[in-house]
């Protein structure tokens, strides 16, 4: 077996989270927040980047025992065909959505790499941002991605604990560890701007997850100088598989961590998805978080067909209209942000050398 | 008159303001009324043609005595930054550019070696361009060179608010540029802007400072009495600063001496 990476394990970088999440720590979880709050204004200002997931198909190789995806479940599968991911689309549309997350379960022939890409060149063409989370892929598959208008990669490792990780992903491609785990690196390897990374809390013991999540998130930093990392804090809810978390993770100490990062890491876009409380997630707002999910469905499809009422891949929380989400976000004085890119910046980053002498490598093909 | 000269344009504010980072866009108006600022910066991927709630552009575009800059924020190459340029100049009618390219979303330090290579191209198409730059005095006199309209030096990390902590670069910049220095990213206090203005900067630039106020309207007119006092006391001419004690025994003593 192949030892995992000496950048995973060393504590160079992660004393100063260490000490913040440390159960002794001398920080109270108000002094973290408040310092969280004052950094987070600073750089992001009084502002929310939103986006939507987009489920395009729930077909699935691989084993997760949490997924309610996994493939020994007995979901009805199915993918969204060409036209019915055009009227998804201008069903977000119509709710004001212009940043997209397009997601699959691991490769399968029904879900494979160019279904993904084709579906990344319809969705480019609608959205002003598009994002994928789907299987690891290729340097060159990553690229010709890129080159089709996807700017994020979104990977989360689930644990870092390699046993732990070993033991829940059962069968199927995502099963190896050290693949998974050399994943986002490919990404940014390939020319993608943007990689997301997270582990799902509950899974194994959070706070050795997230101090190896930190060095990811400063490995990737590092060697990829030119890339952007944001990262995720997804929960598990009771789901479709009905799995029950074996290391719960309580309100207070994902908010510790949260504010820890936010702390660590004063420039990285930070996540909370519709996976939490509309309590929750307003009351996180502007203390370091900067991004989140509205008006997120979990099934495939959903936004054209809103009274879809099959199972999804975990149960959304906090279920508030997009004007809903907007007005509580208004009446704490943060504003929503729809659009915050624009589709000029798409196609690969270059690690070296001039961009100029590059220009041809755009097309999609 | 005492004005701010940017190619063909004149200005008699000295205060330029970013757009971003504001709770609405009613404070941000708000904001730009009370500062007098006659510039603004909008980065083009604020610019929603499709939903006008969460659109930067078009309620700017409405104010009469302001001129918009656009800005390329979000380019990571000097490709992707000249072809936001076109695309703002066609959807704003504003020659000014300020030419932002990060190589990294997060950090937002921008990247010298695609940065001139864009102005380069733009000051040639006859954009009016003012790149935002680390504190580099070579880099400085490279983009004159190439025909920019100012240099855009950063006080600080942008979003930090630690002020000049490059000054002593500035002063530098300043001495030997031929066009405008604008001192753009880091500035916290008006009192910081004030003294950018005693060292000679033209004008300041300032976005978080304001937005992440707490009277981000009051602010700007802080910054705005701030501005004029730092300028008229560059004008004025400060008065030497001793560097020395002066000794008891005097240096030049020898100098009487029959020698």
């Amino acid at each position: 077996m192949n030892a995992v990476p000496e950048w995973l394990t060393s504590d160079r970088d992660s004393a100063i989270l260490a000490t913040m999440l440390a159960s002794s720590s001398s920080s109270t979880l108000e002094t973290l927040a408040a310092e969280a709050k004052a950094i987070t204004l600073r750089r992001f200002g009084r502002t929310i980047s939103l986006y939507a997931p987009l489920y395009l198909s729930n077909y699935c190789s691989s084993g997760c025992a949490y997924c309610g995806f996994a493939s020994d479940r007995k979901n009805i599968r199915r993918r969204l065909e060409t036209e019915e991911i055009e009227r998804e689309l201008q069903a977000m549309k119509k709710l004001g959505i212009g940043d997209i997350l397009l997601l699959t379960g691991e490769r399968t022939k029904r879900a494979d790499f160019d279904y993904l890409r084709k579906s990344v060149e319809i969705a480019a063409k609608h959205m002003q941002r598009v994002s994928v989370e789907a299987f690891p892929m290729s340097v060159s598959e990553y690229r010709s991605l890129a080159e089709c208008g996807c700017t994020g990669i979104t990977i989360y490792q689930e644990t870092y604990n390699r046993q732990r990780y070993e033991a829940l992903h059962r069968w199927g491609p995502k099963k190896d560890f050290l693949e998974r785990l050399e994943t986002p690196a490919r990404a940014l390897e390939g020319g993608i701007k943007t990689v997301g990374i997270g582990v799902l809390l509950g899974l194994s013991e959070p706070v050795e997850d997230i101090l190896m999540l930190y060095r990811h998130a400063r490995h990737l930093g590092r060697t990829y100088w030119r890339a952007g990392i944001s990262v995720s804090f997804p929960r598990m809810r009771p789901q479709t598989g009905s799995y029950e978390p074996p290391f719960p993770v309580d309100n207070y100490l994902l908010a510790r961590m949260i504010f820890a990062f936010r702390i660590a890491l004063p420039d990285v876009e930070l996540v909370l998805s519709t996976r939490e409380s509309a309590a929750y997630r307003d009351g996180m707002v502007g203390l370091g978080i900067t991004r989140m999910s509205i008006a997120s469905r979990t099934t495939v499809g959903g936004y054209d067909d809103a009274n879809n009422d099959e199972k999804g891949q975990f149960d959304v929380f906090d279920n508030r209209t997009v004007e809903e989400f907007c007005t509580a976000l208004r009446k704490k004085n943060i504003e929503p942000v729809f659009k915050n890119w624009e589709p000029v910046f798409n196609g690969p980053s270059y690690r070296q050398g001039s961009e100029m002498k590059q220009e041809k490598l755009h097309s999609c093909h | 008159m005492d004005l701010l000269q940017l190619g063909s344009y004149k200005f008699t504010s000295r205060l330029i303001l970013g757009t971003g980072k504001f709770s609405n866009t009613k404070v941000m108006l708000q904001a730009i009324q009370a500062s007098g600022t006659q510039l603004v910066t909008v980065a083009l991927r604020r610019f929603n043609r499709e939903q006008l709630a969460d659109d930067l552009f078009t309620p700017l575009k409405e104010l009469p005595t302001i001129t918009l800059m656009p800005n390329t924020s979000g380019a990571s190459t000097a490709t992707e930054a000249i072809r936001a340029a076109h695309i703002a100049r066609e959807l704003s009618g504003s020659p000014f550019i300020k030419v932002e390219i990060h190589p990294n979303p997060q950090h937002l330090m921008p990247d010298p070696i695609e940065t001139y290579e864009a102005c380069r191209i733009l000051a040639k198409e006859g954009f009016l361009v003012m790149p935002y730059i680390a504190a580099d005095p070579v880099l400085a006199k490279r983009l004159e060179d190439a025909g920019c309209a100012s240099v855009m030096p950063l006080g600080s990390a942008i979003g930090s608010g630690q002020g000049l902590a490059t000054a002593e670069m500035l002063n530098i910049i300043i001495k030997e540029s031929g066009i405008p220095v604008i001192v753009d990213a880091g500035l916290r206090s008006p009192s910081e802007a004030a003294s950018a203005m005693e060292m000679g900067c033209e004008a300041v630039l300032v976005n978080s400072a304001v937005a992440a106020a707490g009277n981000p309207p009051e602010m700007a007119a802080a910054f705005a009495g701030a501005v004029i006092a730092g300028r008229k006391a560059f004008k004025a001419g400060l008065m030497h600063k001793s560097g020395s004690a002066v000794a008891t025994s005097p240096l030049t003593a020898f100098l009487g001496a029959n020698v």
